[in-house]
């Protein structure tokens, strides 16, 4: 009776950690948000670059750097890569980072001099991260008052960490981009075919 | 590092409101909405989890891209010129005023809505800013509220229905009215019962409707000028991606803030990709 109640009382437990552990996701991650905090470093100092010339070019150093482009690549075509050959996967890979850097560099154009600093993290796994940021001083009532910067850090196994996505305020680039790609792949028959258009439609992205 | 920039000038503009449509039937984009406060609700996380950006169907997809073809057509036509001429012809504090006086004439529906959702706090938030920017915020074209930590939040019919249970339906874009779901579009009919002026049948008050109407679309398409153009010219799908950009930014909406981290999807299946390792 006396080792059954404790046997009890140990599996409760255990099921209140695991239930506990499933219900709170926020715990916070040091060296992720070291990670980021780094990486938001090095941004300043290329957005803070004299022309634009300048200014895409730290910002495809940026990417090599610190982003993991071949797991967004392949997360981008969804279920889809498992179908891709390997004479296709060689020809999109490349491309998609080509395309990823031209889409970073359109879009931060208009960037007009904010920086962001780091205010927490949630692990929703040992090697999936998210760490938050937000704008510095920004302004109650501006556009920026209330934005969350998010950034997704993977931790391979070694423990190196990567971004594999970014995003504002529950908006995801990476994915956007997924469901654009699966959108490109199925209406144009799916499997090979579609894959082929869709290398085919961001080659001429590329090349604009 | 590269997301600074898309925060500024796309994702955060988008996150915020992309209910353009929305905002030109309503006639209503207020500044930056929602705060991302911790509110854990059962009922806000049981709407959130139904409303998964990557879940929501579009079996009407192909009437959807005719509709969206169609808009894009007016939007051409019409909506651009009229933002790009409205840009032109105002100052950025003016337009910021008329963005915020939209947002605070909609505080009826944003009242009833909070309290319909149970929501009495927000609803308190919503009375507090409405006397506050009414008076010393100059009729609502200034918010002295947000600097007084009363910041504005965005709720409607739709948002309401998703706190009570209803699921989305499916994906729905009409032209000029922009994105939705078949839930928010029958949200954004109902509503008009809460809207004052529905009730008052004059000539000035039907004037003032489709002013508002128009000032809405204007003032909303305006504000999206930049983001959508960087959209439309980098995307291999438009459509697709004004779908999941909006999608995602209404989950978040119907969340009050609240962004949900543990329905994403994994970024790479970690024991299939360990070869890139």
């Amino acid at each position: 009776m006396t080792f059954s109640f404790s046997r009890m009382r140990r599996v409760a437990a255990g099921a209140a950690a695991i239930i506990c552990a499933g219900m709170s996701p926020a715990l916070a991650d040091d060296a992720a948000e070291a990670f980021v905090a780094g990486v938001l470093v090095d941004a300043n100092s290329v957005f803070a670059a004299p022309d634009l010339a300048a200014r895409n070019a730290g910002i495809e150093t940026l990417v090599d750097k610190y982003v993991d482009m071949d797991r967004v690549a392949r997360f981008a075509l969804g279920q889809y890569v498992r179908q891709a050959t390997d004479a296709q996967l060689a020809e999109y890979l490349p491309l998609f980072r080509q395309y990823a850097t031209t889409v970073y560099q359109t879009m931060l154009d208009p960037y007009t001099g904010e920086s962001l600093v780091v205010t927490d993290s949630i692990d929703r796994s040992e090697r999936d991260l998210i760490v938050n940021s937000k704008v510095v001083g920004a302004k109650p009532g501006s556009q920026y008052a209330d934005l969350v910067v998010h950034w997704r850090v993977y931790r391979g196994t070694d423990g190196a960490q990567s971004i594999v996505d970014a995003g504002a305020s529950g908006v995801w680039l990476a994915i956007e981009q997924q469901s654009t790609f699966k959108s490109v792949i199925a209406n144009n028959g799916g499997g090979a075919a579609g894959i082929d258009a869709l290398i085919s439609d961001l080659k001429k992205k590329v090349a604009e | 590092m590269a997301s600074v920039g898309v925060t500024g000038s796309l994702l955060g503009g988008i996150a915020a409101a992309l209910s353009i449509g929305a905002a030109a039937a309503q006639g209503v984009v207020g500044d930056q909405s929602v705060a991302d406060e911790p509110v854990a609700q059962t009922e806000i996380d049981g709407a959130v989890t139904e409303a998964s950006a990557t879940d929501v169907a579009d079996p009407w997809e192909g009437f959807n891209r005719k509709m969206f073809s169609a808009h894009l057509f007016f939007d051409d036509a019409l909506l651009i010129p009229a933002a790009k001429t409205y840009r032109a012809a105002t100052p950025k504090v003016g337009r910021r005023g008329l963005r915020r006086f939209l947002a605070h004439i909609r505080a009826p529906v944003v009242f009833v809505n909070d309290l319909l959702q149970g929501e009495i706090g927000r609803a308190g938030e919503t009375l507090s800013r409405f006397v506050v920017n009414s008076t010393i915020g100059a009729g609502g074209f200034a918010d002295p509220a947000a600097h007084i930590g009363i910041p504005a939040h965005g709720e409607d019919f739709g948002q309401t229905l998703a706190v009570w249970g209803v699921g989305s339906g499916p994906f729905l874009f009409m032209p000029l009215l922009g994105p939705s779901t078949a839930r928010d579009a029958f949200g954004q009919f109902a509503e008009r019962g809460m809207d004052p002026l529905f009730y008052v049948r004059t000539p000035p008050a039907d004037i003032a409707g489709y002013a508002r109407a128009g000032a809405g679309g204007v003032s909303a398409r305006e504000q999206f000028l930049d983001p959508l153009a960087e959209i439309e010219a980098k995307s291999l799908d438009y459509y697709a991606s004004f779908r999941s950009f909006y999608l995602q930014a209404r989950k978040r909406e119907i969340a009050n803030g609240k962004v949900d981290y543990s329905d994403l999807p994994d970024i790479g299946d970690y024991e299939e990709f360990d070869e890139l390792e």
